[in-house]
């Protein structure tokens, strides 16, 4: 009986493995497929013809390239922006606590992103600011700041004081103690909070929605957006983008492993 | 600050306020693109086509669209959560022991929540189109009638097509949270209950589950929140329809803002998911002051 259990406990985390990976399966060999081969009834599961003709047709009829290097852009810049700003407020909440700070600015992450989006959207365009990539990495800044300071203050709030005011005593400067000293011993938490928001950058839809306005300012997800909402829609173009925009999630995804949990839940739960 | 690092700074005075000043650019930051954008919100709440008035805010009572949409926000939100709680905790509780292949299941079980959610729902789009999609395909050949079958594409399957999408792609976030929550827990408790004779059920009523408490009201308030504000994949899906089937809050709101302009009504809209994420993110930010859940 136990045995039993043992199996069909087995068996239900084999199948909710499986029903993670098939749609992604799936995915990829649409965008390998001809045309005649995408909606063949039967379905085609796995003996087809493949072919790169829908990649050929993304990069070089479509702007693909262009909207993959505005998520690049959009995703590194606000990135680094937000560590930068995020990683000083950071240290300066853990070694001079202010709860109510830290607490507001959490709270600011809680809006609704369609709450702020309008206001902004008119700011931007009073500014002329609409349709720039730049403005949308500006935004994700914003976006991405209270939690990189949430991560951030966590990890600095973990290791002892000691190490930096030695460091102090040889006269660095609290700037200096931060860099040469601190920021080593935080590499892996760094690497994983960076990892966090190219993620949630190169994701986001809503704000990237609403500040392009042409093909200039596109990212992948609106670029596939404006093209699944259409009345006729080229799958064999779409299921490639989709494989495009979704691979250097998977190189985030390895740095982040270690602190997954623990920047899902925005440094709650410590896993 | 410890007695420690105020006998320093009163040593070194510049020292004591560089670090604190380091805080400045996060607040300036955030207040002009988060508290600024907000204040200005009230303002254009305002704003009527008849110019400045309460307009909105009266035309939001009697609004039926808007009303439909907060209440498939909260079909939404609930039986999502219900489903994926459901299931994280299931499958929490039976990977939490040491077997081959646990650390494979946990980065497999990660992808989907880590993808572009409008690359999610374009797989998901693909797979479901009731003609040409491949699980009606694989369910006709095994000889299921799948008539009424139309997931996305009818109004009454609609809705629940679009939740089993989100089903799919957040359920791991609540199976990681609460797997990390439960191999944290202490050890002996479980030990002294089952020499005592407790049954399994007992163990997870009476211990497991209370003690747990903390990580699943943490996790279940923030996937609650991110449930509420959900666009992305319906937007792709369906774009609210077929008719109004699947029309959520914020994309009406979005529709209001951006494909008619009226920016004023859209606000006060805006105003009211706000109100409900707000009663939630303070439950959040209490349980987080009152004990550093350090599952």
């Amino acid at each position: 009986m136990k045995a039993l259990l043992k199996i069909g406990g087995a068996c239900l985390l084999a199948a909710a493995a499986g029903t993670t990976l098939f749609p992604f399966y799936w995915l990829v060999t649409l965008s390998l497929k001809r045309e005649v081969d995408q909606f063949a009834i039967p379905p085609i599961w796995i003996r087809f013809h493949p072919t790169l003709a829908h990649y050929y047709d993304i990069f070089w009829v479509r702007p693909f390239g262009l909207y993959f290097l505005n998520s690049v852009i959009a995703a590194s810049v606000s990135t680094l922006l937000a560590l930068a700003i995020g990683t000083l407020a950071a240290y300066s909440l853990a070694r001079f606590p202010r709860p109510e700070v830290s607490f507001w600015i959490l709270s600011t992450r809680m809006f609704p992103p369609i709450v702020s989006i309008i206001p902004l959207f008119l700011m931007l365009r009073w500014a002329n600011l609409l349709d720039s990539v730049l403005a949308l990495a500006v935004l994700y800044t914003a976006f991405n700041l209270p939690f990189v300071v949430w991560m951030m203050r966590g990890f600095f709030e973990e290791l002892p004081r000691d190490l930096e005011e030695a460091a102090m005593m040889d006269g660095e400067t609290r700037l200096g103690a931060l860099w040469r000293v601190v920021l080593p011993l935080v590499r892996a938490g760094l690497a994983a909070t960076a990892a966090f928001c190219l993620v949630i950058a190169w994701n986001e839809f809503l704000f990237a929605l609403v500040v392009a306005q042409t093909d200039a300012a596109m990212t992948l997800p609106v670029g596939i957006a404006s093209r699944v909402t259409q009345y006729e829609i080229k799958w064999g173009a779409m299921s490639a983008a989709g494989v495009v925009a979704m691979l250097p999630v998977f190189l985030f995804g390895a740095a982040m492993q270690k602190y997954l949990v623990r920047g899902l839940s925005l440094g709650a739960v410590k896993g | 600050m410890t007695k420690a690092s105020e006998a320093k700074g009163n040593r070194r005075r510049p020292r004591k306020y560089s670090g604190r000043l380091w805080l400045a650019p996060a607040l300036i930051v955030l207040g002009a693109l988060s508290i600024y954008p907000l204040l200005f919100a009230v303002q254009v709440s305002f704003r009527t086509p008849s110019g400045y008035g309460f307009g909105n805010f009266s035309r939001l009572i009697n609004d039926r669209l808007f009303l439909i949409s907060l209440f498939q926000t909260l079909v939404y939100t609930a039986g999502a959560l219900a489903v994926e709680f459901g299931i994280g905790l299931g499958l929490a509780l039976l990977a939490n022991r040491q077997f081959r292949g646990r650390g494979l299941l946990r980065s497999v079980l990660l992808i989907p929540m880590l993808l572009p959610p409008v690359v999610v729902a374009v797989i998901w789009r693909l797979i479901l189109n009731p003609e040409f999609g491949v699980l009606n395909g694989t369910l006709r050949l095994l000889g299921i009638d799948t008539a009424p079958l139309t997931w996305a594409a009818a109004e009454n399957t609609a809705l629940p097509s679009v939740m089993l999408v989100d089903i799919w792609e957040w359920t791991p976030f609540l199976f990681l949270l609460l797997l990390a929550g439960l191999q944290s827990l202490p050890v002996e408790p479980f030990e002294a209950a089952t020499v005592d004779g407790a049954s399994k059920w007992q163990i997870l009523r009476h211990l497991t589950l209370p003690m747990l408490k903390p990580v699943i009201a943490i996790a279940v308030l923030l996937r609650g929140m991110d449930l509420l504000r959900v666009f992305d994949q319906v937007f792709i899906l369906t774009q609210g329809g077929p008719g109004f089937a699947t029309e959520t809050v914020t994309l009406y709101i979005y529709r209001t803002a951006f494909r008619f302009y009226n920016f004023g009504y859209a606000v006060v809209m805006s105003f009211v998911l706000l109100i409900a994420t707000t009663v939630i993110a303070r439950s959040f930010l209490r349980l987080l002051g009152r004990q550093p859940a350090s599952a």
